[in-house]
């Protein structure tokens, strides 16, 4: 499958919502643990070695499932290939906490429930439909 | 080093998730849009039409309706879309990209409407766009909420304001005021009791958790009345204050919340004036 790598590459430079060094091991038997810089941009989570500019890689954070493993460690499995876990370690609980937090909130799915959540209950409280105002509300990733 | 190595290093792709994103593309979330487009090819100049699909910040093209797999996708984020002129291609509009020697997308519709609707759709694309507003509601739905509360209080004059006495049908978490700043640390200690957490799925939660953790924003669930299947999602993450992250987050360095939702409010404004502008 083509993708626009370059561009991908770029907004991997962006500023992140969030970026450390972690543990990171693949998905694949054989995988090992390395030491890598993750960030997490938008609804992706790009992760380099340490010392260089450009990725190694991205993970798209769309139908993903994402699960504390221990103290300090969380999984990232996609719902097409559940078995296949990319692990993190992390430097603390708390830190292990908080990026769960934010990869799990980090989805475009997320965002839409919450809209349509947040829509219905302004609705319900006002009778008002706010996307009327910027006149999306027939948009069917509104429904 | 053998010739072959070098060359590798020369080529080296960044890796993707790729059948991952594959099946984002033909999974049953709904698509934003979807319909044929022409598209201009990748290496030769000739327009094919490709069946496209839009989700989210994603714009994934396949050969055919029916196809299993697409063919390809182009990340949308930090894009813009505009119209052009085209020799060959009426209805034409383009994608293109800030970065250096960024490729410019040419995709044209089967007529005036479609590539109207198609532009509209391509340039809400963004993960900020979608960002903007869910806070905005976010946001309305705090007033909204205050007001109904207040009313509340006007009508029940001898009871206390704190506790709502109207048989445990509501649960306010805390009255405390307007919104605190919150700062997570609530939400991460109930997190930990969650074995898994699914975010494309059907979106189970404990009820500990919906009860607007440590938001103390005084919002009101309704516990009864609307069955199992709904339950409101958490809310949607804040902005760290400057020492929470190594990086700044994607908005203006500002660490007080109400000058940064009065950042986005005008953002939000300045979106919709180009709305109706655009109407």
């Amino acid at each position: 499958m083509r993708f626009n790598e370059k561009e991908l590459i770029f907004l991997s430079r962006q500023p992140s919502e969030r970026a450390a060094e972690l543990g990171m091991r693949g998905p694949k038997k054989g995988d090992v643990m390395k030491r890598r810089l993750v960030k997490l941009i938008v609804n992706f989570l790009f992760y380099f070695r340490t010392d260089e500019e450009e990725p190694v890689g991205a993970l798209l954070l769309e139908q993903c499932r994402v699960e504390r493993e221990d103290d300090m460690a969380f999984s990232i499995a996609f719902l097409d290939e559940a078995e296949r876990k990319y692990l993190f370690e992390c430097d603390s609980q708390e830190q292990c906490l908080e990026w769960i937090d934010a990869i799990i909130k980090a989805s475009y799915e997320f965002m839409r429930k919450n809209l349509i959540f947040y829509r219905s209950e302004i609705h319900r409280l006002t009778g008002k439909d706010p996307l009327e105002q910027y006149g999306i509300s027939d948009e069917t990733r509104f429904q | 080093m053998p010739p072959s190595l070098r060359r590798s290093a020369a080529l080296r792709v960044m890796k993707l998730n790729e059948r991952s994103v594959a099946h984002y593309a033909t999974c049953n979330s709904p698509p934003d849009k979807t319909g044929f487009l022409w598209k201009k090819g990748e290496r030769n100049p000739t327009y094919h039409r490709r069946w496209c699909v839009l989700k989210g910040n994603m714009l994934f093209y396949f050969e055919e309706r029916d196809s299993r797999e697409p063919v390809g996708v182009i990340v949308l984020e930090g894009c813009t879309v505009e119209l052009c002129d085209s020799e060959s291609e009426e209805f034409a509009f383009a994608i293109r990209f800030d970065c250096a020697r960024a490729r410019i997308y040419k995709l044209a519709a089967e007529n005036q409407v479609a590539m109207e609707s198609w532009v509209k759709a391509l340039s809400r694309a963004t993960f900020d766009y979608m960002r903007l507003l869910v806070r905005e509601l976010e946001r309305q739905l705090e007033e909204a909420q205050q007001v109904a509360l207040s009313q509340q209080a006007k009508n029940k004059p001898k009871k206390s304001q704190v506790q709502g006495g109207n048989g445990g049908r509501s649960k306010p978490t805390s009255l405390q005021g307007p919104l605190t700043q919150p700062t997570g640390s609530p939400e991460e200690g109930l997190l930990s009791l969650i074995p898994g957490k699914e975010n494309g799925v059907s979106w189970n939660k404990p009820a500990g958790l919906s009860n607007g953790v440590g938001e103390g924003s005084g919002v009101v669930w309704e516990a009864e009345g609307r069955g199992d299947s709904v339950r409101p999602p958490p809310i949607p993450p804040r902005r760290k204050t400057p020492g929470g992250s190594l990086e700044d987050p994607v908005s203006p360095g500002t660490g007080c919340f109400s000058k940064l939702h009065d950042w986005y409010g005008k953002e939000v404004a300045e979106l919709r004036v180009e709305w109706l502008q655009g109407q």
